[in-house]
């Protein structure tokens, strides 16, 4: 742990310019740019909250700010992970040639999603204020929820990082999985709504706690209460720890196999 | 007395040790290929591993000011030496030892990005040699005299001509303030004019001595430029010492195996 912030801050600018680069090659030659970084989840929230609540009729009040509450941190995961599965093998070329330090590269793809996340939250606060959704002072407790998502985004960065370099199906594994975990989440549905039955085995997934900050704060205006602040943060701990070991132990062989 | 004080106060040291290097590659057809192989190679210590082993041994030191020629036939070892020199590999066994800042310069613009401009390619080149972006700035200019392409500087580099990209390419590297610079076969590239000039900046280098590390098939660039030279065959030093004679016993080197081929064929 001491040694993977040694590491971030000793090449904080280095990471920093390589994320930027990252997001300026994504919209450069494209003519909405930015744009589309916001146009993909308001056309998703768009698309989900027709069906959601007109076809099937889940009875959730508002249910667009229901939604985005636990999709704009849920894209911000996936979209981490399908650039940070990608980011030790795509960068080969380059660790074959010259030393640079691996751990910067899917850091740099999370921070990059990082950017364009918080980038999305003011159009966010815009569409509430257009959706005459009451404002809540419980937006000041977002920085929790999003660190121990960062950091369990990261952990889960790493690991998917450092296994597609030997095994370079995990990328398509990886976008099965994503879409499998995406259902089983409560993004489009909240737990109250799984059949007391089943609740059990969606506590075990460790993103229903991770999202659940997120959804208070922002739809229930309610803070997250010490437990669920303790957990994620627990969760998002555990997962960078293991992430970041396996990573690390792979570190003097990523230039033989990329 | 004051002979030997002398003699001890400029006796160069080794800016680069290698102490029985050995280097080994585990042979490509080895990687795990399912899911199922490869957390059964993580567990198990390595099964039916092949191994080729491109160093078998060496010792040597570069010392600081000076420049170093390895030259030797396909597949001798000596861009594994390379690579080692720039901590892209680590050794298999024995140590490797690099006293100061390394800059490589072995393959131009590797970390150069289409899409950006000159200048962000800078920047963002130095960052990824490990250099802060205060020194960039400050060097900025003399990358920028040096590479000397004007205003393209702020045109994305899929636009450069080949000359322009190596051009800029190489001033980042022969810019930066590096204690050594490792050198692989680029001085085959670009054209003439360039060529001299990346003679002429190698000599202003080994004026302020930096120690410079060149592998080059280019015998006769090998003879004029260098203070030592090693032979490399099959992962061992042949011969480590004055260029001339170096060179000679490379020729004469290809010269048997080329007989050893037209007899058994």
């Amino acid at each position: 742990m001491l040694a993977l912030s040694r590491n971030l801050i000793r090449h904080r600018e280095l990471i920093w310019l390589l994320a930027l680069k990252e997001l300026k090659v994504r919209y450069k030659r494209s003519v909405l740019g930015f744009f589309w970084a916001l146009l993909h989840p308001l056309l998703m929230m768009i698309v989900l909250t027709v069906v959601f609540s007109t076809v099937i009729r889940f009875p959730i009040d508002h249910y667009a700010v229901f939604l985005i509450s636990a999709l704009f941190p849920w894209i911000f995961f996936s979209q981490s992970l399908a650039y940070a599965v990608e980011s030790v093998v795509l960068n080969g070329p380059l660790l074959k040639k010259v030393y640079v330090p691996r751990l910067v590269f899917p850091v740099a793809a999370v921070t990059a999603n990082l950017i364009n996340f918080l980038l999305s939250l003011g159009p966010l606060a815009l569409l509430l204020f257009l959706l005459q959704f009451p404002f809540h002072t419980t937006w000041l407790y977002l920085p929790v929820p999003l660190l121990a998502l960062v950091l369990f985004t990261l952990g889960f960065g790493f690991f998917f990082a450092a296994v597609n370099v030997f095994f370079r199906d995990m990328a398509h594994i990886l976008q099965i999985l994503l879409t499998v975990w995406f259902y089983f989440s409560p993004i489009l549905y909240s737990i109250h709504l799984v059949p007391p039955a089943y609740r059990f085995w969606f506590r075990l997934n460790p993103m229903l706690y991770l999202l659940e900050g997120f959804r208070l704060t922002i739809y229930d205006g309610n803070a997250p209460p010490v437990w669920l602040v303790a957990i994620s943060l627990l969760i998002g701990l555990a997962a960078l720890m293991s992430g970041f070991f396996i990573f690390r132990h792979y570190d003097d062989a990523y230039a033989y196999y990329v | 007395m004051p002979t030997m004080s002398r003699s001890l106060a400029i006796a160069p040291k080794p800016r680069i040790r290698f102490r029985r290097v050995f280097h080994r590659f585990r042979l490509i057809h080895e990687r795990p290929e399912t899911l199922r192989e490869l957390f059964a190679s993580a567990f198990r210590a390595r099964s039916r591993a092949q191994d080729f082993e491109a160093l078998k041994g060496i010792s040597f030191d570069v010392l600081e000011g000076e420049t170093f020629g390895i030259i030797g036939r396909n597949g001798a070892g000596k861009s594994t030496i390379l690579k080692l020199m720039a901590k892209v590999y680590k050794p298999t066994a024995g140590f490797v030892t690099i006293d100061g800042r390394v800059s490589a310069l072995i393959d131009i613009g590797a970390g150069f990005h289409p899409e950006l401009t000159g200048r962000e390619n800078v920047f963002l080149t130095g960052a990824l040699l490990g250099f802060s972006r205060r020194e960039m700035r400050t060097r900025f200019d003399d990358i920028l005299a040096f590479a000397d392409i004007g205003e393209f500087i702020d045109t994305p580099v899929r636009q450069y001509s080949t000359g322009m990209y190596l051009r800029l390419a190489f001033a980042i590297e022969a810019t930066m303030a590096a204690d050594i610079l490792l050198i692989d076969e680029i001085l085959a590239v670009g054209d003439e004019s360039f060529q001299r000039k990346c003679w002429e900046r190698l000599r202003e280098l080994q004026q302020k001595r930096w120690t410079i590390v060149i592998v080059s098939h280019d015998l006769s660039a090998i003879q004029q430029i260098c203070d030592r030279v090693m032979l490399l065959d099959q992962g061992k030093i042949l011969w480590l010492g004055e260029p001339a004679r170096a060179i000679a016993r490379y020729q004469n080197l290809l010269a048997c195996t080329e007989a050893q081929t037209t007899t058994t064929v």
